[in-house]
């Protein structure tokens, strides 16, 4: 792209050249009114004065009759001035006047007439001239005619014309160069941004576009542009890991699944080790299916906007989810506890959102050491919002990784041991998204030493 | 029992023909949707087991058009996703029951079988395992004549295992028909919910009634 072509497609320069447009046409409209404002009060005047010298033309006529007229006419003729006059007989031919002959006909009314009539300009070259005048047959047939010579206002408008079509060439032009410029700044400026962008795009993720400190809008779309690559940084990092997590995750029961088919195939027939060997390998290409239907879900609910909600009665689904997972918890030795306030509804996918506030039993149950007390809560807050919370006194998690993980496949080391993929805290997260609310982790139940974990989920309440 | 099998994958439908053979049923497979609509609507068969993504006629549009035509067979969609959204299409066209893939072959089976059990559920008003005797419009439950006090999802639990008493329940048909949740939990939920019951029931009498099926579920049997 040659720059020069660049400039004249940047949006600063077509704006100034919709400007110069802008002033051309205001030059014109600017033209139009001072042409008809100078001619036409030229024409009223000249109307005015035309009509009293006819009026004193005719009165003089009453008085001396034909001889007395001619005598004005010819005197006045002879005056310097931009009046006009001719006297004809009845059947039109000159007396006396400035014209060898009528311009136009003449009718037995007064009438005004325009016409153009040859003159000659200030240097001796002859040109034709507008004229504007009242033409009238008096009593007994000889026929009077008064006019304003119009060529002195049209000089001025003439004048006046060509001053402002110069504004207008000087306006166009001036409105180009600033256009140019301003868009050879803009041009600059978002030439940095978006060599910014290809650096990023060709795999220099660390590249920031340039802040000058201006404030500008310049600035504004740097830092924006400069955050979003930020966060598009991270998330790279995060589904990088992901990737790689899922890989780990996927590789250990996989591992172990072929090692247990592969001892089974390797040890002598029995039946009965084969059969347990067959069996271990089953749980372990269940745990891994179920692995893949956690993915499966997750994406699911984070990219399909399709979910029927309906108006759900969280109070009894909460409670039902408490008597479900109580005894389960009583019998391994921890307490699970309900407060649960009567009467809150949310507009929502009843399935997901069941899944959801189970995921966070679960949770709780499984970092909770046996003895732990777990409880969940239900309120409506003051902001009219549902907060629903499943606190214990567990371990906790410390408010530096608190963020890490709600995101998927990022399980903490203490957790490692354990089961699962860590996509349960990610799935509850996305299904608070997809309610419009959040998950929020923070202090959970005082324990010795310290405080457990607190995971609430936030949504809005249905009416 | 005789079962027609709607499945397109030749191996699936093969794998699933030979453990339903195993489990003593008779069955016979179509391989797209539209030929598993005639033979539903003709071939008397006990239990239709239908794959959701079929060649020349969806599952969901068969099991709509054959309830419209007055067939009542009951109907179990297998699907490859086990979706909430799926599920419920599925389940408002008329379908039974709704099982995402994979599954395992006895839980296949298990419901299978609760199918052809159910198809007169709702005229039942006694249930009746053994001196097990449930009253279903008084809801009360005697064991020997002697009244049992139990919980209503108690009372829910053993309801569902007296219906299909002599034959296996999963954990997943329990949560399914008894909770109505379609998630797994990852803790042993289920087993305390059957251990607190079994206690009700079985501990104060020497036979016990409700078995637990090793890898599968449990039993409800005399």
């Amino acid at each position: 792209m040659r720059p020069s072509l660049a400039l004249l497609r940047t949006t600063t320069f077509r704006l100034a050249l919709a400007q110069a447009g802008v002033v051309l046409l205001f030059v014109v409209a600017l033209l139009v009114y001072v042409y008809f404002a100078t001619i036409g009060q030229l024409v009223a005047d000249s109307d005015i004065l035309a009509d009293q010298e006819y009026a004193a033309l005719e009165r003089a006529y009453a008085e001396g009759g034909i001889r007395r007229l001619n005598q004005e006419v010819v005197e006045r003729a002879a005056q310097e001035g931009p009046l006009l006059y001719v006297l004809a007989e009845g059947n039109g031919t000159v007396i006396t006047g400035d014209f060898p002959q009528l311009p136009a006909a003449a009718s037995e009314a007064v009438q005004r007439i325009d016409f153009t009539f040859e003159t000659t300009n200030a240097d001796g070259a002859p040109q034709r001239a507008r004229a504007r005048g009242q033409i009238g047959r008096l009593l007994n047939g000889p026929i009077l005619l008064v006019a304003r010579d119009l060529s002195d206002s049209a000089a001025i408008t003439g004048r006046i014309t060509q001053v402002l079509w110069t504004v207008a060439i000087l306006g166009v032009f001036f409105s180009v160069a600033s256009g140019l410029t301003a868009s050879w700044f803009a041009t600059h400026r978002v030439e940095a941004l978006s060599s910014t962008a290809r650096d990023v795009m060709a795999g220099d993720l660390k590249r920031r576009a340039p802040v000058r400190g201006e404030g500008d809008e310049f600035d504004a779309l740097a830092e924006a542009m400069n955050a979003m690559l930020d966060r598009l940084e991270r998330l790279m990092q995060v589904s990088r890991t992901a990737g790689d997590a899922i890989a780990h995750d996927l590789r250990s029961p996989l591992t172990r699944f072929r090692q247990k088919l592969e001892a089974a195939l390797e040890a002598p027939a029995d039946s009965a080790s084969d059969r347990e060997a067959l069996r271990k390998a089953l749980e372990e290409a269940d745990s891994l299916l179920d692995m893949f239907a956690a993915v499966l879900k997750l994406a699911r609910v984070e990219s399909n906007p399709n979910w029927r909600f309906e108006r759900i009665d969280a109070s009894d689904i909460l409670r039902e989810l408490v008597d479900f997972y109580e005894p389960a918890a009583e019998e391994q030795g921890r307490t699970l506890r309900g407060d649960i306030a009567a009467g809150l509804y949310v507009n929502g996918e009843p399935g997901l959102f069941t899944q959801a506030v189970s995921n966070l039993v679960e949770n709780a149950l499984k970092y909770t050491p046996v003895g732990g007390h777990i409880e969940l809560t239900a309120v409506r807050r003051s902001d009219g919002r549902l907060e629903i919370a499943v606190s214990d006194d567990g371990p906790g998690i410390l408010p530096v990784d608190r963020d890490r993980v709600l995101e998927r496949f990022v399980r903490l080391e203490s957790a490692r041991s354990s089961p699962g993929a860590g996509l349960g805290l990610s799935l509850v997260a996305a299904v608070a998204r997809l309610h419009k609310g959040g998950l929020h982790l923070r202090d959970g139940l005082d324990n010795v030493g310290g405080k457990g974990l607190g995971a609430a989920l936030v949504l809005p309440a249905a009416a | 029992m005789r079962v027609l099998l709607v499945e397109d994958d030749a191996d699936m439908a093969e794998s699933l023909r030979s453990s339903l053979m195993a489990d003593e049923h008779e069955v016979e497979i179509a391989s797209d949707g539209e030929l598993g609509q005639s033979m539903a609507a003709t071939g008397g068969y006990d239990v239709i087991v239908l794959d959701r993504m079929l060649p020349k006629k969806l599952g969901v549009s068969v099991v709509k058009e054959l309830r419209e035509q007055g067939v009542s067979t009951p109907v179990l969609i297998l699907s490859a996703l086990h979706d909430e959204d799926h599920r419920i299409e599925g389940l408002n066209a008329g379908a039974n029951d709704y099982l995402g893939k994979p599954f395992s072959t006895r839980e296949l089976l298990a419901r299978v079988r609760a199918l052809w059990n159910g198809r007169d559920r709702d005229v039942q008003t006694r249930l009746q395992v053994g001196d097990l005797e449930m009253d279903l419009l008084a809801r009360t439950v005697k064991r020997g004549g002697k009244k049992l006090d139990l919980q209503p999802r108690e009372f829910r639990l053993l309801e569902y295992l007296m219906r299909n008493a002599g034959q296996t329940v999963t954990r997943k048909m329990l949560l399914e028909n008894v909770w109505d949740y379609h998630f797994d939990p990852q803790t042993n939920v289920i087993d305390v919910h059957i251990s607190r019951l079994r206690s009700k029931i079985d501990r104060d009498f020497a036979q016990s009634l409700l078995h637990t099926v090793r890898g599968s579920g449990y039993r409800l049997e005399a």
